[in-house]
């Protein structure tokens, strides 16, 4: 019955054992106290002195870690006394009784089941959409209200705005869409040499760089671009209470932070999209020069006679549209931030995500309509 | 018995932190101009001084997160500034620190925050730590079921007190706390400051209190620190400070609001 360890011994005085302490009962030998404390054979049900004449530092931790085992072998505080402890000892284990009753938490969050995740993630997507939808129409209320009080429109904030979407992107967009008309122009290239029909890389390259590869890429690089930086700007702002101290000083904060953006991309992305069609076809002019014996006169006089007009105005009329689906999305999701810094994150990566996804989205309605209507 | 009682004088004279002539340069604005002070183990010692006379920026020179433009700080034996990476990671597991806003881990539960000392410098038994992370939270004062929530969704004071409890998590020999009651009610402020006190007295923890709290600074502080124009203008107990006859000591200690009764 009588165990010995460097940190506990126990000894029988009468008819109660003594617990005798020693040692340094501290966080760092919290491990080795507690086995030693496993294989002590404390019995239940027993009255229980406890010495601390010998104990040279103690902790809450270790305390704590005492009476929990105290209490799983069913020896509850008042069969135990406390004999030769230091008085601050003393005051220490009197703290650590009173917060005894205090149940485990597990460090963990509950995992749930794969059903019940696919059921929230449904749901998740059910009342996004929701939202959107509502926002949508909060916009359009607050331009309406606009309309009717043109001066509280913010012209510089747009300009603002619109500088850093269009003029500051103008580089990325014409590089990517000139090096997927270079891409185009190769691999239309190879085909069409096999049967001599070198020309026909033009109509190929100029229909759908004009018609679809720029308006795409162009709108992805500005969704994962602007529309990213939106959702920043505007989440940071929430986090900062800057959105509710906007609305305290009487402004909307739709008119002040969504509607400049809103216009100001959907009159930049449509020029964005003009700057990737040229640069596109320069790209796919390059390379029709240098790999297919076509020169830039003969190209840009090809490209004249077969591209229809109706191809860039395509192209141009469905930026303006993506542009509003990114501008509100991305606005959206920067005014659900929560108050702290993960979901600022969170939150962008949304957006960028949903972004894409409607763009994509929108591109194949668009083709769907417009074959029918034979455009 | 004797013998432990001198001990328990030996370590409430050992000195846990010594700032020697600490000078902060931002740009041109000096905002510390030479400040030295030390602290013995077990005290509790406040640091008061004006909004934006560089409080927290000295106790962020303290503990290793700012360089200071020049001076020397010897925390527990080890030269702050002058000391290698592990030096001052073994360091930073001997010492707690309270942030002014809690800066709790946003993507963690609560329970998980308090675990993570545990789960990082510790070789507890695993079935030991939700247990001692119960216990933590009681110990601030917090109900069981907090445990399971976002950082997000506690208020302002709850938050603190969690910080308190990852603070306290690894059982510091000395705790630093900016602000700790700022954006408390009045009742929690006390509970807080008694539960400051009795840890300082049972562990024989230094606690170092950055505070604007003159109730704080009235019931438990051991020692105030004034700082004002990049100096240290004071240094002693609470009552002697008190009687000193300097404008910002004296406008500090009579800035409470009037009372105003209703009953005449």
């Amino acid at each position: 019955m009588n165990a010995t360890s460097p940190w506990l011994k126990i000894e029988i005085e009468g008819d109660t054992s003594v617990l005798h302490l020693s040692g340094v009962w501290r966080l760092s030998n919290l491990a080795a106290i507690s086995v030693a404390l496993q294989s002590s054979g404390l019995s239940a049900g027993k009255r229980y002195l406890i010495d601390g004449g010998d104990l040279q530092e103690l902790d809450t931790a270790a305390g704590f870690t005492l009476y929990r085992h105290l209490a799983k072998i069913e020896c509850s505080t008042s069969m135990v006394s406390l004999r030769g402890f230091d008085q601050r000892h003393e005051q220490l284990l009197e703290l650590v009784r009173e917060h005894m009753d205090s149940p485990s938490v597990a460090p963990h969050a509950l995992h749930r089941g794969t059903v019940q995740r696919i059921g929230a993630a449904t749901l998740n997507i059910w009342l996004l959409l929701q939202g959107h939808v509502s926002f949508v129409g909060t916009v359009v209320l607050e331009l309406l209200a606009l309309i009717r009080r043109p001066k509280l429109f913010r012209v510089k904030e747009t300009i603002s705005q619109f500088e850093v979407i269009c003029i500051d992107a103008i580089p990325i967009a014409a590089l990517v869409s000139a090096l997927i008309g270079v891409v185009m122009a190769y691999l239309l290239g190879i085909q069409a040499l096999q049967y001599g029909a070198n020309i026909f890389v033009v109509d190929g390259v100029g229909l759908a760089v004009c018609r679809e590869l720029s308006p795409l890429l162009v709108a992805v690089v500005v969704a994962g671009r602007s529309g990213a930086a939106f959702t920043a700007q505007i989440g940071t702002m929430k986090v900062q209470e800057e959105i509710d101290a906007i609305s305290t000083l009487g402004l909307s904060p739709i008119q002040v932070l969504v509607i400049p953006r809103l216009v100001a991309i959907m009159v930049a992305l449509p020029l964005l999209v003009f700057v990737g069609d040229v640069a596109g076809l320069t790209g796919g002019m390059l390379i029709s020069a240098m790999q297919l014996d076509i020169s830039p006169l003969t190209f840009l006089d090809r490209l004249h006679s077969v591209l229809p007009m109706s191809a860039p105005v395509v192209g141009l009329v469905k930026a303006p549209v993506f542009a509003a689906f990114i501008a509100i999305i991305a606005c959206r999701m920067g005014m659900q931030v929560a108050r702290d810094a993960r979901s600022v994150g969170l939150n962008t990566t949304s957006t960028v995500v949903q972004s894409i996804v409607w763009v994509i989205l929108l591109d194949a309605l668009f083709a769907i309509v417009f074959q029918h209507l034979d455009i | 018995m004797a013998q432990r009682a001198a001990n328990r004088i030996d370590s409430k004279t050992e000195t846990v932190l010594v700032a020697d002539a600490i000078v902060t340069r931002f740009g041109t604005a000096v905002i510390h101009d030479g400040v030295s002070f030390s602290v013995r183990r077990g005290e509790v010692v406040a640091l008061i001084g004006g909004s934006g006379s560089g409080k927290s920026v000295l106790v962020r020179e303290l503990i290793g997160l700012l360089r200071p433009s020049a001076g020397r700080v010897q925390l527990l034996d080890t030269d702050v500034w002058n000391c290698s990476q592990d030096e001052l990671n073994v360091l930073r597991r001997r010492f707690g620190m309270l942030f002014q806003d809690g800066a709790l881990f946003s993507s963690l539960t609560v329970a998980e925050n308090v675990a993570v000392p545990f789960q990082e410098h510790t070789n507890l038994p695993t079935e030991l730590i939700p247990s001692l992370v119960g216990f933590k939270l009681s110990l601030v004062g917090l109900p069981a079921d907090v445990g399971a929530k976002m950082p997000a969704e506690l208020s302002g004071g709850m938050r603190k007190r969690v910080a308190l409890a990852r603070a306290l998590a690894l059982e510091p020999e000395i705790l630093f706390l900016d602000e700790p009651t700022s954006g408390l009610d009045p009742i929690s402020a006390r509970a807080f400051d008694n539960l400051v006190r009795v840890l300082s007295d049972a562990l024989g923890l230094t606690v170092i209190i950055v505070t604007h709290d003159l109730d704080t600074l009235l019931s438990i502080i051991d020692r105030v620190i004034v700082l004002d124009d990049g100096k240290v203008i004071a240094n002693d107990q609470v009552k002697a400070v008190m009687k000193l006859d300097v404008p910002w000591i004296k406008d500090y200690f009579s800035a409470r609001a009037p009372v105003v009764r209703s009953d005449d």
